[in-house]
């Protein structure tokens, strides 16, 4: 493992405000995470999970504290910087998927690359090769309602890893699965870390899933109470 | 982009489809409103240099036919003649069957209407025969008459039937609409009636547009104190006056067509605004994928825009088809709508007024969607 910290985060903070009401998310978290790292996060429902991992995507804004991924501190970022950002350094894998049923596989996994300056040929080289990773290179053209879950998934993955991310974050990547299909989930993700050196950050309920990642870190209540190696 | 505008129009066939069909039968009403209200105005065939005399108070009520000689008195007058409206029933009351009929004087009726234009011979013919008629070659060919053919006009405003032997045709090519009417003459009906001696119209011919100002002033001055007195105008503001005597018309017709084009904006906005929450999530992953909010309104705007355009360009494209046709279903009942014509300028208001609509449609919900909270987006369910 690298030693290089990718992810740094300190005394982060979140509170929302529903009414007069203020919940408290996360309670000052302090955490670092190194280049090639595969951490999982796990707590029970309401601990923070998916609120640190948002945050950490740069599509939520923290209370309190710094975030600082691959040397730039978000804060500090514009919202038309921050969605550059996460463009050039965040693959982002949703548990419904969430691919565009207007768009085929192929031009789901594109849709990144459209925000791009390459050319036609070169998005399509580049398409193929993520479709090739996550084993789909024959399902291209197809749309998601003609595929099945663990096919989806794969295609979503295709599309979070297809402009070369320095950090891949998974909310519950196998939530909406069955088992077989999560299991195949679980192995690409495993595979995209050990053979492609990819940071992976990954939300998860699931025990098995977690013991996947090198390491495991337990939210309860908005705190960070454990980290170890899984 | 484009190809995500266009799937995300095509995505709910049923809605697009119903949308689209709202804003072409709107700009497919406007348009041939326009097409109808343009045809009424131009189809008279003015001449700049000619000036309507009738009765001050509306063209109902007569003017005596003794003011023909001081009309002609007047400076810059090179010609008067007389056209009384006679109405009346040809065969039926059948659309077709109609066509303007107006008793003249057939002396001086091509003198002041120069541009109609018929053989010495069938002029001679008309003048020599008290109860003979021109028609506009237009009408003849559609009638099937032939020169001393005779037919009966049957009175309603005035109570007797004329029976009239046709003895000449004239052409107007300019305005064809001209060539859907018959003159005969006024006498005739004047010697039926016994001589009253009533006129509907003065029609003076000047000898350059630009005394038409003078002229008018001086006629209305002639006849101020007078028990008829009259209104001197223009040909073509005679023409509008005429028609203004259905009501205005191009306020009428432009209420209308704002009142379309206002339903159906509300209509397309709450359609676009559906479209638009029902993507929430979908422009949520947009932006998580690093989808600026300017994107995000464009693809939201581009697609209301597009509805607006195709909705512009189906309306206008129907009403030009149904322009040509209702333009030659209209020759036998209504003359003045033959000359109707889809105009480019009604055109690119047609794509214009599309646009707006589409623009107006679509600029909250692009807004609305650009400044979605991504996390809450995230959360809405499919």
């Amino acid at each position: 493992m690298s030693q290089q910290v990718i992810v740094e985060v300190s005394g982060l903070e979140k509170t929302y405000k529903k009414e007069s009401f203020e919940v408290q998310v996360l309670q000052g978290i302090d955490l670092e995470i190194h280049s090639g790292e595969y951490v999982a996060l796990m707590g029970p429902s309401g601990s923070g999970k998916s609120t640190l991992l948002n945050l950490l995507a740069g599509i939520d804004k923290p209370t309190a504290g710094k975030i600082v991924v691959g040397g730039s501190d978000m804060s500090k970022l514009s919202d038309s910087k921050l969605a550059r950002w996460r463009h050039r350094h965040i693959g982002f894998i949703f548990q419904f998927y969430n691919l565009l049923p207007v768009l085929t596989a192929f031009e789901n996994v594109e849709l990144p690359l459209t925000l791009t300056r390459l050319s036609k040929a070169k998005r399509r080289q580049k398409v193929e090769t993520a479709l090739q990773v996550v084993g789909l290179a024959d399902r291209m053209d197809h749309y998601p309602r003609q595929l099945s879950g663990g096919q989806e998934q794969r295609v979503a993955i295709a599309r979070s890893i297809v402009t070369d991310p320095a950090l891949l974050l998974a909310d519950e990547p196998t939530g909406d699965l069955d088992s077989e299909s999560a299991g195949e989930i679980l192995d690409l993700l495993q595979q995209l870390n050990e053979d492609f050196g990819k940071t992976i950050v990954m939300v998860t309920h699931d025990p098995g899933a977690a013991r996947r990642a090198k390491r495991l870190v337990r939210l309860e209540k908005g705190l960070l109470v454990g980290a170890e190696a899984a | 982009m484009l190809k995500l505008i266009w799937r995300n129009l095509l995505r709910n066939k049923t809605r697009t489809f119903l949308t689209l069909a709202s804003v072409g039968l709107a700009l497919f009403i406007l348009t041939f409103l326009g097409a109808v209200l343009d045809a009424m105005e131009s189809a008279q065939g003015s001449s700049d240099s000619r000036v309507v005399v009738r009765h001050a108070v509306s063209l109902t009520f007569q003017l005596p036919e003794a003011y023909e000689k001081r009309l002609k008195t007047v400076d810059h007058v090179e010609g008067v003649t007389i056209l009384n409206w006679f109405g009346g029933t040809y065969k039926d009351q059948r659309p077709e069957n109609f066509f303007p009929r107006f008793g003249a004087e057939p002396e001086t009726l091509f003198d002041v209407f120069p541009e109609y234009r018929v053989g010495e011979e069938q002029q001679r013919a008309f003048e020599a025969d008290r109860s003979g008629f021109i028609a506009g070659k237009s009408l003849a060919e559609k009638q099937g008459w032939e020169l001393g053919d005779v037919i009966t006009i049957k009175g309603d405003i005035y109570p007797l039937d004329l029976e009239l032997t046709l003895r000449g045709i004239f052409e107007q090519p300019d305005a064809l609409a001209q060539e859907k009417q018959i003159f005969f003459h006024r006498r005739y009906v004047e010697e039926a009636m016994s001589n009253p001696g009533i006129v509907g119209t003065y029609w003076l011919k000047l000898d350059s547009p630009e005394h038409v100002p003078a002229v008018v002033k001086t006629v209305e001055a002639m006849y101020e104190s007078s028990a008829a007195p009259v209104r001197a105008e223009t040909e073509e503001a005679f023409a509008l006056s005429f028609l203004e005597m259905m009501g205005n018309i191009r306020l009428l017709f432009s209420s209308i067509g704002l009142a379309i084009v206002i339903s159906i904006l509300f209509i397309t906005a709450n359609t676009m605004a559906m479209a638009a929450r029902d993507r929430v999530r979908e422009v949520a992953v947009l932006r998580t994928l690093g989808f600026q909010r300017g994107q995000v309104t464009t693809l939201v705007l581009a697609e209301s825009l597009l509805v607006g355009v195709l909705g512009a360009v189906i309306g206008a494209a129907g009403a030009s088809g149904l322009i040509g046709f209702a333009a030659k279903a209209a020759e036998g009942f209504f003359p003045a709508l033959s000359a109707m014509q889809p105009t480019p300028g009604m055109l690119g208001l047609s794509l214009f007024i599309g646009l707006s609509i589409g623009f107006v449609s679509g600029v909250f919900p692009a807004w609305s969607a650009a400044r979605i909270d991504i996390v809450e987006g995230l959360r809405k369910v499919a």
